[in-house]
């Protein structure tokens, strides 16, 4: 238990996707090998006045990438570690370890595998889908981005990209909201899970990935399972 | 006052902890009163790579005394534990075990090896 490696990266970039959410890229040095699989997390050292607190942050980039390690995530008020992130500049270091978590996909799934979150919490669902596209196929894949407005469906080009590259995958965003004009899915995401894959068919033969922050995520690993999904075709972080 | 003894498998020497659950929480990770939260509020390290947040299993504790006189695990905890290497009938997570028993006697072994250990390659 004591010969845990500790990591140190540097900051080499910083990406404001919103005046509250940003992405750090963390360089490992050359000589540095560090593998994770998609949807693991790392634990940051966070060096507080009169402790070291640990948080875990979710790996947004991809083991394929081989470049910075990325994480994303939202300045939450009074919340002592997101306020040491955010007050990093590029240049500075960051001590972790890891990778650690059990909410992973390492490879093309064999069924229809619906992947839904919220917010930042894409993270994790976006080296799974990498993954899981990497493989030409038929399997149908479904991602769910459910977020406030339009500025906080981080990635949506890349997901738009990756549905017009692969006809099984579709990219299926929900805005709480929704800009005039907008012609795609609103409201909350659970209303859309509940209204396709629970009262839409008897199809129970699917896999869930979700990811969300509080309670939302659990009542929606317990809608599906209550439905009949399978325990372990419902895969889910709660953060 | 409750008792909690805690035993490590990589042999650190066993510790023993003397507590009041109504004072908890005493730090900041972990349930308030869990296992996690007396460990490293008396100054004794339980590894908890995710913040004691349930999720992961890196502070899979056996319980081997006093285990109906901690917190009910919930289905999170159980469906984590499931995956967790040397899982046993009493294995809990330390984040979530909360000890609710002002005179509890607890015994608890933290075993050597988790699941989420990764041999690092570094040069």
């Amino acid at each position: 238990m004591n010969q845990r490696v500790t990591y140190t990266a540097t900051i080499e970039t910083i990406v404001e996707h919103s005046e509250d959410t940003r992405s750090l890229f963390l360089q490992l040095s050359a000589e540095t090998r560090f593998s994770f699989t998609p949807g693991q997390f790392i634990s940051i050292a966070i060096p507080l006045p009169n402790e070291t607190r640990v948080r875990p942050y979710t790996l947004a980039s991809s083991p394929e990438d081989g470049g910075p390690l990325e994480i994303v995530f939202n300045l939450v008020a009074g919340g002592a570690a997101s306020e040491y992130l955010f007050r990093r500049r590029v240049g500075d270091r960051l001590s972790f370890t890891g990778p650690f978590g059990l909410f992973t996909l390492d490879r093309t799934p064999e069924i229809e595998t619906i992947f839904a979150a919220e917010g930042t919490a894409i993270a994790p669902i976006r080296p799974m889908l990498r993954r899981a596209l990497a493989n030409a196929g038929s399997t149908p894949m479904r991602l769910f981005h459910a977020a406030r407005t339009r500025r906080e469906l981080l990635y949506a080009a890349e997901f738009e990209a990756a549905a017009s590259r692969c006809p099984n995958f579709s990219f299926e965003p929900i805005l709480a909201q929704p800009p005039a004009g907008w012609t795609g899915r609103s409201g909350d995401l659970r209303e859309h899970i509940e209204s396709i894959f629970v009262n839409g068919d008897d199809n129970r033969g699917r896999a869930f990935y979700l990811c969300g922050v509080g309670q939302g995520v659990i009542d929606l690993r317990d809608l599906l399972r209550k439905a009949g999904y399978p325990r372990r075709a419902v895969q889910y972080e709660r953060w | 006052m409750a008792r909690l003894r805690v035993i490590f498998e990589s042999g650190e020497p066993e510790r023993v902890i003397e507590f009041s659950p109504s004072k908890a929480p005493f730090q900041h990770d972990g349930q308030p009163g869990s296992i996690l939260d007396v460990l490293l509020g008396h100054g004794i390290n339980l590894e908890h790579a995710c913040g004691g947040n349930c999720a992961c299993t890196t502070c899979h504790v056996i319980v081997k005394t006093g285990f109906n006189k901690l917190s009910e695990a919930e289905e999170r905890e159980e469906d984590l534990l499931d995956r967790a290497p040397g899982l046993t009938p009493t294995s809990r997570l330390g984040c979530q075990a909360v000890i609710v028993d002002e005179d509890a006697e607890i015994v608890v072994v933290v075993p050597r090896y988790t699941i989420n250990q990764q041999v690092a390659e570094s040069r």
